[in-house]
């Protein structure tokens, strides 16, 4: 245990503060951290400071563009107040992306570390189903899926995770595989600790900057993907609202209610964009050829 | 180089077996089914809807079904449409046109702007031009397509009205002209992040070349910067595009389905979105098959290509 | 079967003589059917072209096998039936020289015996002459065990067609079945030798290149795109006007109705044009705008199998609560008109006199509290330990019977009652689900009838539950004597005064249980160019194209 700790622990220490301090000097990094956490907020608060709940509708304010009377982003066909379907459309649609990158990350490392672990035959099959998942035509998938499925947004966040998962597991294996025959690896073994033990608690925390990466990369393709899904009418049902599905129907009123369509698909694209950006500093942060730029 | 390409054929039938199996296993398993759209039709009965379905074979066990899909699909008989009745592959490929036309155009524009801007980036690197694509890059990056598409329609058509909507042509029109202006928006939406993705790559690959020793070569031979660059640069670092090519066949083909819906371009994707919604499942698994063979001989091809053009590639 | 036949009373002389509403009970022919024999030669030479869109794809072009409402918008150009409704509802003559009545010896006294005079001349498109032969294979292809058949409603009945002549054919039903004649009113008439030799009639070639005796003949398809049709020069009736017709294929209703509107379509279709463009629409220069009525009717259907619907107090205090008017003026911009029926206002079957719906939350609770039905500690009403709370479902991606699940949802809950939504595509909505009754309740358009014909047995009969074991489509599972006998009476009765007295009645008794709480009866947004001469309403038929042979520009 102490023997472990002497030879990985450190590294990880060092590589942290110091990857840290680069990814806090990476303008675009901070940019896009700025962004996700100042929608995050409004999502979490901003219902609390509108005067209209996400579900109260009223026939006689419908249409109203942004801006009449106390509806900032306008109203909907059901004289809804856009900015609190928004807000709350933004809970449910950032928790399914954080969900999908817990499930995806997860699914991935687990399969990552035994297939760079084990090698030969184990990894063979391990990545060639890697493979097959990542040359499956994932939206046609997904679509094939949410058409049969009563769409929740569990249901929703297991099928994105499903085809989500693979770039993880591939970053990790790579990973392990350069790892598992350096010397705190055979101190491990020496010491008797269990194979589990060496794969989740040696192995894989030296992969965490690539995984983060990832993991956050896999956020913003999950809002993408459920914005997707939700848009083609196969995602998350109304009235519960998701960025998606506010957007679904939008097309009909483009002409009369424009804003129907531009409030969702702005708060998407801030989103992505942020975790996008974040996700590129981090990638800059973790990567020591990329440090002196 | 045979043995490579004979296991990697090996692996890829297995792999259309299982998209196959799965893809057949998801529509069936599902409640309701290809009758559902008759039950609002005046007159319709529970007692002949039951009779169709036998009539059809819907009754039997989905194993039967499937193993019954799976002769035939081995015989070249891909089966036949529930909803008008023509051979799936009929179906498929009386869209196969639209949709190769959109991908098609979409590619060549993505390919040549994303190269241009990415080697531009690559050669002017850190300047005010590669900092500022690498920005819009990942935002266009960020952008769903398809909202794209409806704000294109909302300035373009709506606003401005200088280009249609939706649809391939106008009927009674069909002239080149007419065509080429169905195409603007929908093809560069669907370029859109195509573009960003090539132009990263691009940069990147130009980058690992310039720093090479050829280069550094050429240019100490007394070659202009201009024709190192044209020479050199831009050939070796299209390489490692083709495999890109390969693996973004997936991408562009899901991007090309929610396009299609935007723009009503009649296409494959539209027809994907059709058949599910009509439960015409043989058309489904006939686009699900399409698409998994597209991707596999996609990757296959661009793996061939590069170990044909670039030697220092070993195939394992 | 004899016994049974005896059993039942045949129609009297007088009843019989009214038979396929044959003398004046219905009103007059309408100006543009009348005359429309003598046609034939004389026809001036079709010109110009016209574009119809659809949002949704014709893809069946055997009419006997299933199909949906879009398809029968190409029957209609290239097939013919042997008769038809115009939109007043009286049957004219299209295939048979004359509308069968005891009257001209069509039909026995007692209904059993039918005989069909067909005009003479008449050819198929690819210059076959048409024959009873033809009208005896397409009446027997309905009820051949080996072809996928549309319907076995009333041919079922039929036996031993035999064809007498070239224009002649006769055949005896087992019993007297009124709603036989609307049937027929959509059967099209298929060519017998466009199946000679064909095995497996399912897969005949004249499934992708179908053969009439329709105004127009199949040129081509473009398959996700359009169909074109050209004029036929030998048809048998007055037309076709138009040398070229195009049914367009444009999947989205906002691009239709820009196309409309720019003016590369001349026609819209069916799924016509968006409620929220009428306003937009009526302002539109060189367009013709007109809101039509159809048969199909819109509810709010509820399973009557669940405990919550059992009391008639919970169904009416459900109605109550319904706020229709503001359902149908804002949500649907007015167009649809409020019913408490099924029967479209059109018909001769309607009844003026039902009890007209009043939207009150306050008699909403009054009658719950009334009932017993008091407010659990989450507000929601219970009793006996049911509590009002059920969800409904509908055509997922149906955007306005989504906002109005989510506007009835409010004003349910105003009243102690929990609605939740579960909706479903299309293809899980209609299928099990709804055929065997899984729902707690549904938003719906249905259209029960046959065509003119009153009789709605396979939607209200109690044995015609799928959900238990019944063969009809008796969702709602509703249980009346009552109704069901005078559904049995009325389909056996042949005046339309006296079977009007059942049917009148028959909604007023549904109109009490409320086993469905009806919304609004269907109506539609058509548009066209005005100089597109033509297009008539008939809410009698499904789709506007019922007389696409008398349209042309001028």
């Amino acid at each position: 245990m102490t023997a472990t700790l002497s030879t990985s622990a450190p590294r990880r220490v060092l590589l942290g503060s110091r990857a840290l301090r680069r990814f806090v000097r990476h303008k675009l990094a901070m940019i896009g951290l700025v962004m996700v956490l100042s929608l995050t907020l409004a999502c979490f608060f901003g219902p609390y400071l509108l005067a209209y709940d996400e579900l109260f509708i009223d026939l006689r304010a419908r249409f109203a563009p942004p801006g009449t009377g106390a509806h900032i982003f306008g109203t909907d066909p059901l004289g809804r107040d856009i900015a609190a379907r928004l807000f709350h459309a933004g809970q449910i649609s950032m928790a399914v992306g954080f969900a999908v990158m817990a499930i995806a990350t997860t699914i991935g490392s687990v399969v990552g570390v035994v297939s760079g672990y084990y090698g030969g035959k184990v990894a063979a099959v391990l990545m060639r189903i890697v493979d097959a998942f990542l040359s499956f035509p994932s939206v046609f998938l997904l679509l094939a899926l949410a058409a049969f499925i009563q769409p929740g947004p569990v249901m929703i966040a297991l099928i994105i995770s499903a085809t989500s998962w693979m770039e993880v597991a591939r970053i990790v294996e790579a990973e392990v595989k350069s790892l598992r025959d350096r010397d705190f690896v055979q101190a491990a073994r020496m010491l008797g600790l269990s194979k589990s033990w060496i794969m989740f608690r040696e192995l894989l925390p030296n992969a965490i900057g690539p995984i983060i990466v990832a993991a956050t990369l896999t956020v913003a393709r999950a809002i993408l993907l459920e914005a997707y899904i939700s848009f083609l009418g196969y995602g998350i049902q109304p009235p519960l609202p998701s960025w998606g599905n506010m957007l679904n129907g939008a097309q009909q009123y483009l002409a009369s209610a424009p804003w129907l369509a531009i409030v969702p698909g702005v708060a998407i694209t801030v989103a992505v964009t942020g975790f996008n950006f974040i996700g590129d500093g981090l990638r800059d942060a973790f990567d020591s050829r990329t440090a002196g730029e | 180089m045979l043995r490579y390409l004979l296991s990697r054929l090996g692996q890829s039938l297995i792999l259309l077996l299982l998209v196959s199996c799965i893809g057949f296993m998801v529509l069936n398993l599902a409640p309701g089914g290809p009758l559902s759209q008759f039950a609002l039709s005046p007159g319709m009965t529970q007692e002949q809807i039951d009779k169709i379905a036998a009539q059809m074979g819907l009754d039997r066990p989905l194993v039967m079904q499937y193993l019954d899909w799976l002769w035939h699909m081995v015989r070249g008989d891909w089966g036949t449409s529930y909803r008008d009745g023509q051979s799936v592959l009929a179906v498929i490929g009386s869209h196969l046109f639209a949709t190769l036309l959109l991908m098609g155009t979409a590619t060549t524009i993505s390919i040549s702007l994303g190269a241009a801007i990415g080697i531009f980036s690559a050669v002017r690197r850190g300047s005010i031009f590669d900092h500022t694509f690498t920005v819009l890059a990942m935002i266009a990056l960020s952008i769903p397509t398809f909202w794209f598409g409806l704000v294109a329609i909302y300035i373009f058509s709506l606003n401005l009205g200088w280009l249609p909507a939706g649809n391939m042509y106008t009927v009674g029109d069909g002239s080149v002209l007419d065509y080429v202006r169905h195409l603007i928006l929908p093809a560069s939406v669907l370029a859109l992040v195509d573009v960003a993705i090539w132009s990263r790559y691009m940069r990147t690959s130009t980058l690992t070349v310039i720093s090479q020793d050829f280069v550094r070569t050429a240019r100490a031979k007394g070659l202009t910067r201009r024709r190192v660059l044209l020479r050199h640069v831009v050939g070796n670092s299209l390489v490692p595009m083709v495999t890109l090519a390969g693996l973004q066949l997936p991408m562009v083909l899901g991007g090309a389905l929610v396009t299609e819906t935007v723009f009503t371009w009649p296409g494959m994707g539209r027809l994907f979105l059709d058949s599910l919604g009509y439960s015409d499942y043989p058309v489904v698994m006939g686009l699900l098959m399409t698409s998994a063979l597209l991707v596999l001989v996609g990757n296959l091809a661009a793996d061939m290509i590069v170990a044909l053009i670039d030697p220092r590639i070993r195939l394992n | 079967m004899t016994n049974e036949k005896h059993a039942k009373p045949g129609p009297t002389r007088r009843q019989a003589l009214m038979l396929l509403g044959a003398a004046g009970a219905v009103g007059v022919m309408s100006p543009a059917i009348l005359g429309r024999d003598q046609a034939f030669a004389a026809n001036a030479a079709p010109s110009g072209q016209l574009v119809l869109a659809c949002s949704q794809e014709p893809t069946v072009f055997n009419p006997l096998m299933p199909h949906i409402e879009v398809d029968e918008g190409v029957y209609y150009a290239i097939f013919d039936t042997l008769f038809d409704f115009d939109p007043a509802g009286n049957f004219f003559p299209i295939l048979a020289a004359e509308v069968p009545t005891v009257a001209n010896g069509g039909i026995s006294e007692d209904g059993l015996t039918w005989r069909i005079k067909l005009k003479e001349g008449v050819k198929w498109h690819d210059g076959t002459p048409f024959t009873a032969a033809d009208v005896k294979f397409s009446l027997e292809l309905t009820m051949d065990p080996d072809f996928r058949s549309f319907r076995s409603t009333g041919y079922k009945f039929m036996r031993n067609i035999t064809v007498v002549s070239d224009t002649e054919l006769t055949w005896e039903m087992s019993e007297a079945f009124a709603p036989m004649a609307g049937i027929l009113a959509s059967t099209y008439i298929i060519p017998k030798h466009a199946f000679d030799g064909v095995e497996d009639k399912n897969t005949a070639p004249f499934m992708n290149a179908p053969i009439g005796t329709g105004a127009y003949k199949w040129k081509e398809r473009m398959a996700g795109d359009h169909i074109e049709l050209v004029a036929n020069p030998d048809y048998h009736m007055d037309g076709p006007y138009l040398e070229t017709l195009i049914i367009k294929y444009v999947p989205d209703l906002n691009v239709m109705y820009t196309q409309f509107k720019s003016g590369d379509i001349d026609v819209v279709g069916l799924q016509y044009i968006s409620p929220d463009h009428l306003a937009e629409a009526e302002g539109l220069d060189g367009k013709v705008i007109k809101v039509a009525g159809t048969g199909t009717f819109e509810s709010f259907g509820l399973n009557m199998m669940r405990d919550q619907f059992k009391d008639p107090a919970v169904r009416k205090a459900l109605y109550a609560a319904l706020d229709k008017g503001s359902i149908i003026d804002a949500l649907y911009y007015g167009v649809p008109t409020p019913t408490e029926t099924y029967m479209p206002q059109e018909s001769f079957y309607y009844n003026p006199d039902l009890p007209k719906h009043e939207f009150s939350i306050e008699k909403a609770k009054a009658l719950l509290d009334e009932a017993g039905w008091v407010p659990g500690a989450d507000g929601i009403r219970e009793k006996d330990g049911v509590r009002l709370a059920f969800t409904n479902s509908t055509t997922a991606g149906n955007h306005l019977r989504e906002q109005t699940q989510q506007f009835i949802q409010q004003t349910f809950l105003e009243i102690g009652v929990s609605m939740e939504i579960k909706n479903f595509p299309p293809a899980v909505m209609w299928g099990d689900y709804w055929m065997k009754s899984q729902f707690d309740s549904v938003i719906v358009g249905l259209n029960c009838l046959a065509g003119a014909d009153p009789d709605s047995s396979d939607y209200f009969m109690s044995t015609m539950s799928p959900a238990l074991g019944g063969a009809g489509q008796n969702t709602f599972v509703y249980q009346s004597e009552k109704v069901d006998e005078l559904l049995a009476k009325g389909a056996k009765m042949f005046v339309p005064e006296e079977r009007r007295k059942i049917y009148q009645e028959q909604q007023a008794v549904m109109r009490e249980d409320l086993p469905f709480l009806p919304m609004f009866q269907y109506a539609v947004v058509k548009g066209w160019k005005d100089d597109v001469e033509g297009p008539a309403p008939n809410v009698n038929n499904r789709i506007d194209t019922w007389n696409v042979r008398d349209w042309k520009r001028v």
